[in-house]
């Protein structure tokens, strides 16, 4: 088949068709796209970031499929119901196979805005651990007692699949996927990219303390209970107040600068 | 001053369309390679068949770095080793043995790629060699064939075993080298090759922890590789998922010497 090289454009004005709520919804979720991207998140054209899309009608937000997320925009994102169908025809397809996991947990918890997956060699080495996640550092603490588990059935497209997806994942808010990769959601993308980011980094920093104490023959030091339930409850109360971290501004300003072209 | 592959005149107009779109491809695929952190410098090799003529194909110009090569700077070669093209580079010898064996060998594939990553030539130095781990490892699953290490592969009668071990598989692991991958187009290898690497990778780093792990039943890997294998035999079934004209636009905009 003839290569194609001509970047694929969005066949409608989808600003204009949109409201302003869903245009800022759609560029904070770029946004996150550019982000994964940035810190080697990503698994060519596997794995999905979606967001409820702003207003009643249980609408999601979802990357166009066959792109990588450097190609990402605001624009090029896609509209879909809860099933995968597309509701906004902006020109690009979605993979509905790879919302299986995302809707079940759209359609449980209303709470949640983003649902992020990944594939990462950090994430999905963890998720072969029968240990789990240790609370090992100051990251990885921020998930004490508030990480659920959900073992590996095969590929998720088998819809009973869902319940029990949403019954591991219970109230928590980020998941590892046995044998598989991670799960991280969030009250909004900042909150979401929040938790991805702070369990790939627990996830790659307990691979490599566990090769070295396998190796030496000296053991993981963990902090005690008392300290790890002190500052998870503390991480928990400090986040749980404001959804917009310190430190999501501060990544906007610099994909402003380097690569705005994901809000268009 | 170093030859620079960029300054070569294009041969677009003296071959066909066909072979010119597959030039291109081939020369991103060589890019990538660096892209992804799994360039050996100037050493291991990525071939492809070219359209029309089932007996010749394209390899890298042997010297130069993998982040420069072009579409016009790959070598036409037959399956006898005679160049048909005209360069100041050579083929790298262990590079015609590995790739005429395969395309020679197998009809069906029209690409073929090596790396030797550090996850992977671990991997294949590793008794058992690929674990099951994950479900991107089921792709492999009883589907990862493997041939032992023979010294520098420049020697002939290595070919027919290469031919023998690699069978009717995509995937192999050169034992105590590195990986290998086939494909029916350009991207398939290129896709494959990207998920063998990522799961000797994990690997790596799982197994590195001697810690008890959570096993897949061999049931759920047979029935997974079995979806695998059924969802991408359909033709163009792995566009979307790898991703190809993406990986490509990104080059492009970041450089595009690698389409002249």
């Amino acid at each position: 088949m003839p290569l194609d090289l001509s970047q694929p454009l969005p066949t409608i004005d989808v600003k204009a068709a949109v409201s302003p709520e869903e245009w800022e919804a759609r560029v904070e979720l770029a946004a996150l796209y550019r982000l994964a991207a940035r810190h080697g998140m990503t698994d060519l054209g596997g794995t999905h970031f979606s967001m409820r899309a702003p207003g009643p009608e249980h609408h999601f937000l979802i990357n166009p499929y066959g792109l990588l997320f450097e190609e990402v925009t605001a624009s090029n994102l896609v509209k879909i119901d809860v099933d995968g169908n597309i509701v906004l025809d902006n020109g690009f397809a979605v993979n509905p196979a790879g919302f299986t996991i995302h809707s079940a947990i759209h359609m449980a918890r209303e709470d949640l805005v983003c649902v992020a997956h990944t594939h990462t060699v950090a994430g999905m080495g963890v998720s072969c651990l029968k240990v789990g996640l240790l609370p090992m550092t100051q990251h990885s603490l921020r998930f004490h007692n508030r990480l659920s588990y959900h073992d590996w059935e095969g590929v998720a497209t088998n819809l009973d699949e869902r319940e029990r997806l949403v019954q591991d994942l219970g109230t928590n808010n980020n998941m590892i996927l046995r044998n598989h990769g991670l799960l991280c959601c969030g009250r909004s993308v900042p909150e979401a990219w929040r938790n991805l980011f702070a369990l790939e980094k627990s996830c790659a920093s307990q691979l490599q303390a566990m090769a070295i104490s396998k190796a030496t023959g000296r053991p993981i030091v963990l902090p005690s209970e008392a300290v790890r339930q002190g500052t998870s409850d503390k991480l928990e109360e400090r986040h749980g107040k404001a959804t917009v971290s310190r430190d999501w501004p501060g990544q906007i300003a610099k994909l402003d600068r380097e690569e705005p072209d994901y809000k268009t | 001053m170093a030859l620079d592959a960029a300054s070569l005149p294009s041969i677009e107009a003296q071959v066909s369309p066909e072979e010119w779109q597959t030039r291109i491809e081939l020369a991103a695929f060589y890019r990538l390679i660096p892209k992804h952190g799994m360039d050996d410098l100037v050493g291991t090799h990525i071939s492809a068949r070219v359209p029309g003529h089932p007996d010749q194909f394209l390899i890298n110009p042997y010297g130069v770095l993998f982040d420069e090569i072009t579409a016009s700077s790959l070598i036409k070669v037959n399956m006898e080793g005679d160049v048909l093209s005209d360069g100041p580079w050579p083929v790298n010898a262990a590079g015609f043995t590995i790739h005429s064996a395969v395309l020679s060998g197998r009809p069906d594939v029209m690409c073929t790629a090596h790396t030797h990553t550090i996850a992977g030539m671990a991997v294949s130095s590793v008794e058992g060699g690929l674990t099951p781990l994950t479900q991107k490892h089921m792709r492999f699953y009883k589907n990862l064939a493997s041939h032992p290490y023979e010294g520098i592969a420049d020697d002939a009668d290595e070919c027919a075993r290469l031919q023998r071990d690699l069978a009717g598989h995509d995937a192999m692991l050169l034992e105590n080298h590195g990986l290998l991958t086939c494909g029916p187009t350009i991207r398939a290898a290129w896709a494959l090759l990207y998920n063998l690497e990522k799961c000797c990778q994990t690997q790596l780093a799982v197994e590195a922890t001697g810690a008890e792990l959570v096993v897949p039943s061999e049931e759920l890997c047979d029935r997974t590789r079995g979806m695998f294998q059924r969802m991408l035999a359909k033709p163009g079934a792995g566009d979307r998922l790898d991703a190809w004209e993406s990986s490509l636009r990104l080059l492009a905009r970041e450089d595009d010497s690698f389409m002249h």
